[in-house]
């Protein structure tokens, strides 16, 4: 079993993040801190997981981002991938999901991947997608929001539940290849060991080039990104948090919230 | 010319979803009021197409097939774009669901088209969406002639004017199977807390708590009024701080009670969307630009250790 397991590296908080309004982006402050996307970190374990019960499984890890981007890629061998792939994009700024998927699909077809894992969204941009129009674009079949996985290595297929709406599950059976968006919870990552943090030293992650890729244009583009209008506020409630509390208790009662 | 304006609406248990007409809202307010044309699948939705044809007075195109009974999203690809490409549509709307996020970027392929989602609403060229849990929006313009979107819950009123002249349906039938996934089965949730839905008042915990010891005081302040319950966002049940069956949005449970407490939760939409419908919303959390102040009614930057208790302590007062 051959899995692919996409790895983006978000910022910490965003609290210490400011618009660039020359470039349009966000530009770090030299507090920000950069990690694995929590999702991907499931997504990751997940094959992990796998190759465990899949003996002769490889897992590779792939990060599409800037320079900063390879200590993920590292953080991913040192929980545990074999092998770090991190397609260098030069620079900060917005890439689109529809890029980040074409780039990711390249990628996969030098490989044949029997499984590609993402996580079923990032924390920053939110969008949700990328692991679904990776599959459209390899033309493979895909479930999102996978909370439970079970493969089913004779007849190349894999059984995976997908959360939908109030809680319900669906579960899909599918041939392999596959996409897969992994939720939170499905697992708990695990921490790197230190003979695997030992082992990652010495592997050399491989850096490709997205003109090496063979890109098509790209679909969208962002007009620029700000703050939230804040006319949509409600009441903020002023003064010590003693005179806060009291207000708020009056309010309750005025709504006749209190009995 | 792409000039086409689409919705796919969705059908879920029985009915067209509030969202889907949330769509027709959006779609009608991009094109200049003009009403999109709506498509609907599934094995038998002769009703729900009559429902919606009559609510919107949209021209309601139906694709039935035997295999649409269950959502697949290969299948409804296939299905939709067989229909659509020849309406050369300049904009494809789906609500934000689970069947929307699912079927958008794999029909934005096959249009080759953009495809951009959880947008609230539309400036420009561009259709704004947030980022970072709702702290940024971002403007995303379409490079492509068509667009794919999926529309955020609640974030534009559903469209049934009433009194209009009902739509006209058209029928199709859609090919046959050919996807490479199948639906085995859909399960009822094992951990339903049927506490929420009862509860009129729901303190609810998110990450900004801190720590799973401070679960504690959210319980003490939801105790201190009658037929309460504690409430969680989902990262909360991931770190274990709480159990699943309490988490509140999108893929937990809807909620609308009398009032709703968010004690450190930052307002991603995916938790938004489970509880908008409450009526008293009060927010606490120490990030004046968290997004749960745009949703809430009343708004307190404190920190929960230090607030709650003095609430406490003013409630017990009262």
């Amino acid at each position: 079993m051959k899995i692919l397991a996409c790895v983006k590296q978000v910022h910490d908080s965003s609290d210490t993040l400011e618009i660039n309004e020359q470039t349009g982006w966000f530009s770090p402050k030299p507090l920000t801190v950069f990690r694995m996307n929590r999702f991907d970190e499931f997504a990751l374990e997940e094959a992990l997981l796998i190759r465990e019960r899949m003996p002769e499984s490889v897992v590779h890890a792939l990060s599409i981002g800037p320079e900063r981007a390879s200590t993920t890629v590292r953080r991913a061998l040192e929980m545990g991938a074999d092998h770090g792939v991190h397609i260098l994009v030069k620079g900060e700024g917005y890439m689109s999901p529809f890029t980040a998927a074409s780039a990711i699909a390249s990628y996969a077809r030098t490989g044949s991947y029997d499984l590609i894992l993402t996580g079923v969204m990032s924390e920053d941009s939110m969008a949700g997608v990328t692991g679904q129009l990776t599959a459209a674009i390899l033309d493979l079949p895909c479930v999102t929001s996978v909370i439970r996985t079970e493969l089913h290595g004779e007849t190349a297929e894999i059984v995976a539940d997908s959360e939908i709406e109030n809680g319900y599950r669906a579960s899909y059976r599918l041939s392999l290849p596959a996409v897969l968006t992994i939720q939170s919870g499905i697992n708990s990552p695990r921490y790197p060991s230190l003979s695997n943090v030992m082992r990652a030293r010495s592997q050399q992650p491989k850096t490709i080039m997205p003109e090496d890729l063979g890109l098509p244009a790209p679909r969208d583009s962002c007009s620029g990104i700000r703050m939230p209008d804040t006319s949509s506020q409600g009441l903020f409630l002023e003064g010590t948090a003693r005179e806060k509390a009291q207000m708020l208790v009056g309010i309750l009662h005025e709504r006749s919230l209190l009995s | 010319m792409y000039s086409a304006h689409i919705v796919i609406a969705e059908v879920r248990r029985g009915v067209i979803t509030q969202e889907s007409y949330e769509a027709v809202s959006f779609a009608r307010d991009c094109s200049g009021g003009l009403l999109p044309a709506v498509v609907l699948l599934g094995k038998d939705v002769s009703l729900q197409a009559e429902d919606l044809a009559e609510k919107t007075g949209c021209t309601v195109h139906v694709i039935q097939g035997d295999h649409l009974g269950s959502f697949n999203a290969e299948e409804s690809c296939a299905a939709i774009a067989d229909l659509i490409s020849g309406l050369l549509p300049a904009l494809v709307c789906l609500p934000h669901s689970s069947m929307g996020w699912d079927l958008a970027p794999r029909l934005a392929v096959k249009l080759h088209a953009s495809c951009i989602t959880a947008v609230e609403t539309v400036k420009g060229k561009g259709f704004t969406r947030s980022m970072c849990a709702g702290r940024f929006m971002a403007d995303i313009v379409p490079l492509t002639e068509s667009v794919v979107i999926t529309l955020s819950a609640g974030a534009y009123p559903p469209y049934s004017p009433g009194g209009s002249a009902k739509g006209p349906i058209e029928r199709v039938r859609a090919a046959g199977a050919t996807a490479r996934s199948r639906l085995l089965g859909v399960r009822e949730p094992a951990h339903r807390d049927s506490a929420l839905r009862d509860a009129e008042v729901i303190v609810s915990a998110g990450r900004g708590i801190g720590k799973k010891e401070n679960v504690e005081i959210v319980r003490e302040l939801a105790s201190l009024f009658p037929r309460s319950a504690v409430g969680a966002s989902r990262s909360v049940c991931d770190l274990g701080w709480l159990e699943y069956g309490r988490q509140i949005g999108t893929t937990g449970q809807t909620v609308a009670p009398k009032l709703y407490i968010a004690c450190g939760i930052s307002g991603a939409i995916q938790h938004v969307a489970g509880m908008r419908g409450a009526h008293t919303i009060v927010a606490i959390n120490t990030d004046p630009d968290a997004a749960i102040f745009r949703v809430a009614h009343y708004c307190i930057v404190e920190d929960i250790t230090t607030f709650i208790p003095v609430l406490m302590d003013e409630l017990k007062r009262d």
